[in-house]
């Protein structure tokens, strides 16, 4: 593959990748919004650094597959706590969601700075996980966040039934015979990998915002879950594709941030345009 | 010895003071018999090498940062801050290489000597990143780093006066070392062709390098490791390295190499093979009791590594 409509290569593999994660983090994410778990999946990313780190620790490699998998067992392990928390100990689901998130960002952090001042050989780079570095993704990482990306539109759409019913009526859902608790877990997984795969282009501390704003934008504009869900791809895909060109038309500007603001952006339109709930709709509608 | 235990009394003050930041703190330590050599704490091993030639061995010394760590991200444990608290003489590199013990060597200064040897340079001599803001990588440049052995050896009489003259004297050798070996370096760069004398590395640690020994130097990365280098930068790169034929980019040993892997890849989508031309050493010596465990090492190995590596076929 080479330079492709004078596109070059370094930016057509960056752009593929992170618009395949933008659109999956975006699909994935209505649920955790539409379940009112949208702040598990921040407890989630933070827990990923210490993963990051603990995975180097005990591979001793640094290449993407490795660094994320420890990433996503980390971000798994968290979300267990936060379970265990929660049903154990009476917390209410925001505090425990604060403590698990707070907690487990401070482990992340402490064994990166330890790894630093030990000045271990290779561990330099690895605090690019804190806020994403999409410029150093080769083709084969790319290829490695399609596929986590591809693999989880195909299980929700594989399950799109049942994850609408929990979303909407748990306690229906429960009293139908369906396993609430293991789809539950199912898409909390699912969100996780979406947090992990969106690492390398936003970091732990901004991977949050692809699967919490495409969904919130997208909800502006319809009541239908498989439109909301398509349109969040859509909304994830384009913020994702908007912070890579921008990143790669001017010098020294980071991709993630750049990301998250596109998406910003885009839930500000949708917010005040979007024709039932948006802020114009509803100033010029009639008083009721 | 009225003024010695008042300080010593000073510096458990500052360390139990700093130990409040911190869990564990070793206990202020009484000067014994043992150890009536002067501390001297050096941030890096860098620094420490220049304190060790001048000195040799009439000062304990200790490197904050040991082989292998970035200064620029290097933050302070509270044990650093007790060595700090301890030491007569603190010896750091300056012009903000160590970013963030910038604010805490400001504070020690206010009852340790520390000196900053880069900024001891004339001013005319650095190389300006920002305004106001100068590159802090001068130890490339052997015969600018060569100046920097007067100020320890100065800062050392202080401290030591009986040892004044030996201090001078292993000051005036080194910066004759550095300066025959600048002259050898200057010579082995030159026998790379002339178009080919592009030095591409993660981060821009080697404009001094480039100036002294004529070489153009082009880092991924701007001159901290803390930036993040965009796609634009990548993009703008694989151009140069493409156009300009290179056979060999290189990565640094305290530096992520991500960015060059990426590099060679979209190089190579372009139908240039660039090869990695190896590691070279930046912000930190090798390990102790390898070749690279000196600035001169150092100097020999990165241009060993340079010159094999732009001097290949095409």
């Amino acid at each position: 593959m080479t330079a492709f409509m004078g596109i070059p290569y370094n930016t057509l593999v960056v752009a593929a990748a992170v618009a395949a994660v933008g659109f999956a983090a975006g699909v994935v994410g209505c649920f955790g919004v539409l379940r009112r778990r949208a702040l598990a999946g921040d407890a989630a990313s933070h827990a990923t650094l210490a993963g990051v780190v603990a995975a180097f620790l005990v591979t001793g490699r640094r290449d993407l597959p490795t660094l994320l998998a420890g990433a996503f067992v980390a971000a798994v392990a968290s979300l267990g706590c936060l379970v265990l928390i929660r049903r154990s100990t009476r917390t209410r689901d925001d505090a425990a969601t604060a403590l698990v998130l707070s907690v487990s960002f401070g482990v992340g952090i402490a064994l990166l700075s330890g790894l630093s001042a030990r000045g271990i050989p290779g561990a330099g780079g690895l605090e690019q996980f804190l806020l994403g570095h999409t410029a150093a993704l080769t083709a084969a990482d790319a290829v490695t966040l399609a596929v986590v990306s591809l693999v989880v539109v195909l299980v929700v759409c594989a399950g799109l039934k049942e994850a609408t019913l929990v979303s909407f009526d748990p306690a229906f859902a429960a009293a139908s015979g369906w396993p609430v608790g293991l789809i539950d877990y199912a898409l909390v997984a699912l969100v996780a990998a979406m947090v992990v795969a969106g690492l390398p282009a936003a970091g732990a501390v901004l991977v949050t915002a692809l699967v919490v704003i495409p969904p919130v934008a997208a909800r502006q504009w319809t009541d239908r879950v498989p439109t909301m869900l398509v349109l969040a791809g859509a909304i994830g895909c384009a913020a994702a594709l908007g912070g890579v060109v921008a990143s790669a038309l001017v010098p020294r500007l980071a991709t993630g941030p750049t990301i998250v603001l596109v998406a910003a952006a885009l839930f500000v339109v949708s917010a005040c345009f979007a024709p039932e709930r948006g802020w114009l709709a509803r100033c010029v509608r009639p008083e009721r | 010895m009225a003024f010695g235990s008042s300080k010593s009394l000073w510096r458990c003050g500052l360390s139990a003071g700093l130990a409040v930041f911190g869990l564990a703190t070793p206990g202020c330590r009484a000067a014994g018999a043992a150890d009536t050599l002067p501390r001297v704490v050096a941030t890096t091993t860098v620094v420490a090498d220049l304190v060790r030639q001048v000195a040799g061995d009439r000062v304990a010394l200790d490197c904050l940062m040991g082989p292998g760590i970035d200064p620029h991200g290097y933050k302070a444990t509270p044990r650093d801050t007790d060595r700090l608290a301890r030491a007569d003489l603190v010896v750091a590199s300056g012009l903000h290489l160590e970013g963030k013990l910038g604010g805490l060597l400001e504070k020690l200064a206010a009852r340790t000597r520390v000196v900053a040897v880069a900024e001891s340079l004339p001013q005319e001599s650095l190389l300006e990143v920002a305004p106001g803001l100068y590159d802090p990588h001068v130890w490339f440049d052997a015969r600018l780093w060569s100046l920097c052995a007067r100020p320890v050896a100065a800062a050392l009489a202080a401290l030591d006066p009986a040892g004044a003259a030996i201090y001078e004297e292993r000051a005036r050798d080194y910066a004759a070392t550095l300066e025959r070996l600048d002259d050898e370096l200057r010579a082995s760069i030159a026998t790379i062709p002339a178009g080919r004398r592009v030095l591409v590395t993660a981060h821009d640690a080697f404009r001094y390098f480039g100036r002294a020994y004529s070489i153009e130097v082009v880092g991924v990365q701007g001159t901290s490791t803390d930036s993040e280098a965009g796609l634009a930068d990548i993009n703008r790169l694989v151009g140069l390295v493409v156009d300009r034929k290179l056979p060999a980019v290189f990565v640094e040993t305290s530096v992520s190499d991500r960015n060059v892997q990426a590099l060679q890849e979209g190089a190579q989508a372009r139908g240039r093979t660039v090869a990695l031309g190896g590691r070279l050493y930046s912000d930190s010596l090798g390990a102790a009791g390898s070749d690279a465990a000196t600035l001169t090492g150092v100097l020999r190995a990165n241009v060993a590594t340079i010159v094999a590596g732009l001097s290949g076929d095409e």
